[in-house]
């Protein structure tokens, strides 16, 4: 009887600890972010130990603590499902996020609400973790909400300003829209299966399983955004550096892609799901890679990065391999977070300045920066042995071999050459070259903090792949034989991606830019996407129940058809029949004359 | 017939006279409205309780409802005219082709 489950709800509980001491004196004074640092810290170093456990004996574990309610035939109970996916997880994303918490120890310094800052970063930790080791779909889909209304809260967090609470809110409504899938799945395995527990949904058998599959697909594109519900997350940009690189680039952007994972039992036996899944993650990578190309805002940038490796993800869920997917996710958590890391440490130092056409040259001012900027972008593009090489060339070689739709293997890989394409892009116009920027502001990136946050994820965004894939327990077995040029067809489409666009960029450095061509505002738009969508869908349905409701129903029913009509006519109708002068005194004595007249006549009558 | 209803009978000969003579207000037919209905009330009254006609208690009382109804429709025209012109002078009506 080990202390496995005893070590990782400790873990999980000391993370809510500041929480709970926000009440306190402690929350009040200036050393609450070092103490949320430290707990994070710790909390990773106690996750370690079951890491390990399971790494040397495989052993999982589901942990049913507390029965909260039965309705009727359903239990609900709080339980935590410790197995493969969460146990790696939680590790890489309790790492990643105190390195994250540390650099914004940095970037928020001079904020006056850092430790409401903070406060809310554990919020969506802890909201993470629920999500990730919950064991019923109701305790799922607490966590579910949960980062959902974290998210909104940081992303709002510089409330002053127009653009970030439109953003927010566009980020609870799309998620809002995948919600809707979510709760369909969630009504149809309660209805046929009668329970929300993985283990009983996994068991039983049942012959059509498209209806909730399709729900947890909708309910991914909302929160992973995939093509359709994509246009939050280059718009959440708008929340500080830190909520990027933790939100946006590491962990809630995987909940929809752990969601399909979580329920890859199911989804292996269907194959229509897996078309649509696999068609699904084609469209979006390249889409969102197309849109990175022609982007100007550094943080825009590697959002369209974050998402289209997203779509990769769903590419490999497409294709079978949950695993794969799974060990991208946890790659992609190291290089990206690291990339936006760099990436806040550049517009700091600039001054605040996010466009990459006024950046340039920092090479020489910012190595440090530099040199994690670079490591990042080529393990991001999978260069051979850095990290993203054992989950992104694995992915791209399984899905050369594989018996699966043409296109979307193809669009992959061209999206693969596009992603080398912008990550050259930013690094040729953030770094070298001439400088672009004001000359006044001090460039200096000498703060332990920063550099002790962005050297741990350096270290990570290198040897983390080796030491993950060699580490976890045998799944599914990667195609070991294949012809070569299978094999290079990965690094082949890299190598075209860097030496195009470095071609490009610096054949085109010095020309003048008159019309922008058609693709370019295609690229720079979104796609007229945002465009179309934010405008006209609602502007119809508004007029249209305008018209029908005011204009339709009150106006012309209930005034127009029977009351106003009438009125009209006979108004109409008296003036044009009536030929009468208005002599009514005259009329009203004909009546007396008449009145007499009878009088006398009829009593002189016999 | 008795006195009491010759003389109520004279009443609503004068309301008569005087809703169809008046020479320029609208307002004086109305009000020689509101007698004549007044007399008939008082006449069908006395009727009824001195012949003891039970049942046609009720004739007074829905008159007298039917009577506040017409006059308030001729007070609404009255308005209406008088929103017009200014003034209720029944000339006004031969004046303007409305």
């Amino acid at each position: 009887m080990n202390l496995f489950a005893s070590f990782m709800l400790t873990s999980m509980f000391m993370l809510l600890l500041p929480i709970i001491m926000s009440n306190t004196q402690l929350y009040k004074n200036n050393l609450y972010p070092h103490y949320v640092k430290t707990t994070i810290s710790y909390a990773f170093a106690i996750s370690m130990i079951p890491a390990m456990m399971f790494v040397s004996s495989g052993q999982e574990t589901i942990v049913s603590n507390w029965h909260w309610l039965s309705i009727q035939t359903l239990k609900l109970s709080l339980s935590f499902k410790l197995d493969y996916f969460s146990i790696i997880f939680i590790p890489v994303a309790l790492f990643v996020t105190w390195s994250i918490m540390e650099f914004s120890m940095w970037y928020m310094h001079t904020d006056p609400y850092i430790n409401r800052f903070f406060k809310y970063l554990l919020m969506f930790l802890i909201t993470m973790m629920i999500l990730v080791t919950a064991n019923n779909l109701f305790q799922l889909f607490i966590g579910w909400e949960g980062v959902g209304v974290m998210s909104f809260l940081l992303i709002g967090w510089w409330y002053g300003r127009a653009d970030a609470n439109t953003a927010a809110l566009q980020a609870i409504l799309y998620n809002r829209i995948g919600d809707v899938g979510f709760i369909t799945a969630m009504a149809w395995f309660l209805a046929n299966m009668n329970a929300w527990d993985f283990q009983q949904i996994f068991i039983t058998q049942h012959k059509n399983l498209n209806i909730p599959l399709l729900g947890l697909l909708l309910a991914a594109t909302g929160k992973s955004a995939q093509f359709g519900l994509h246009p939050w997350l280059p718009s959440a940009m708008e929340g500080p550096t830190p909520v990027s690189a933790l939100l946006h680039s590491s962990t809630m952007v995987v909940a929809g892609v752990f969601l399909l994972i979580r329920f890859h039992p199911l989804m292996e036996q269907n194959k229509t799901m897996q078309t649509l899944t696999l068609c699904l993650g084609a469209i979006t990578t390249l889409f969102t890679a197309i849109c990175a190309l022609t982007q100007n805002d550094i943080k825009k940038i590697v959002a369209f990065s974050t998402s289209s490796q997203l779509g990769l993800m769903i590419v490999t869920i497409g294709i079978n391999q949950p695993y794969l997917a799974f060990l991208h996710i946890c790659t992609h958590a190291f290089f990206k977070a690291m990339l936006f890391m760099c990436s806040g440490s550049i517009i700091h130092s600039l001054n605040d300045e996010q466009d990459i056409r006024k950046m340039g040259g920092l090479y020489k001012p910012m190595p440090f920066t530099t040199s994690s900027l670079i490591i990042g972008s080529l393990a991001l593009t999978g260069m051979p042995f850095l990290t993203g090489f054992y989950s992104k060339d694995l992915i791209i070689e399984t899905a050369n071999t594989s018996y699966t739709n043409a296109w979307a293997l193809s669009v992959t890989l061209i999206a693969t050459s596009l992603t080398a394409a912008y990550s050259t892009r930013i690094m040729f116009f953030a770094l070298l070259g001439q400088p672009r920027f004001n000359s006044l502001s001090p460039i200096n990136e000498n703060n332990p903090h920063l550099i002790n946050s962005i050297k741990r994820l350096l270290v990570g965004s290198i040897f983390a792949g080796y030491l993950i894939s060699h580490n976890i327990p045998p799944t599914t077995i990667p195609q070991m034989t294949m012809p070569h040029y299978l094999k290079l067809t990965a690094l082949a489409m890299t190598i075209t991606g860097f030496i195009l666009a470095l071609e490009l960029n610096l054949a085109a450095k010095n020309l003048k830019f008159k019309y922008p061509s058609n693709l370019f505002k295609f690229s720079n738009l979104l796609g007229y996407f945002p465009t179309v969508m934010h405008r006209l869908p609602s502007t119809m349905s508004l007029t249209m129940s305008q018209k029908s409701a005011s204009m339709l129903l009150d106006m012309i029913w209930l005034e127009s058809v029977l009351p106003k009509s009438i009125s009209h006519f006979q108004m109409k109708m008296s003036t044009i029949v009536s030929n009468q002068k208005g002599l009514v005194k005259l009329y009203f004595l004909s009546f007396m004359i008449t009145l007499t007249l009878s009088l006398l006549l009829l009593s002189f009558h016999e | 017939m008795s006195m009491v209803y010759v003389n109520m009978f004279l009443a609503f000969i004068m309301s008569l006279m005087g809703l169809l003579m008046y020479r320029s207000h609208l307002m004086s037919s109305l009000l020689c409205l509101e007698g004549m209905m007044l007399s008939l009330f008082i006449m069908m009254t006395v009727t009824i309780l001195n012949n003891h006609f039970t049942l046609a208690s009720m004739t007074p009382i829905i008159l007298l409802v039917f009577a506040a109804c017409e006059a308030a429709l001729g007070l609404s025209l009255l308005v209406m005219v008088s929103n017009t012109y200014g003034t209720d002078y029944v000339q006004n009506l031969n004046l303007l082709q409305c």
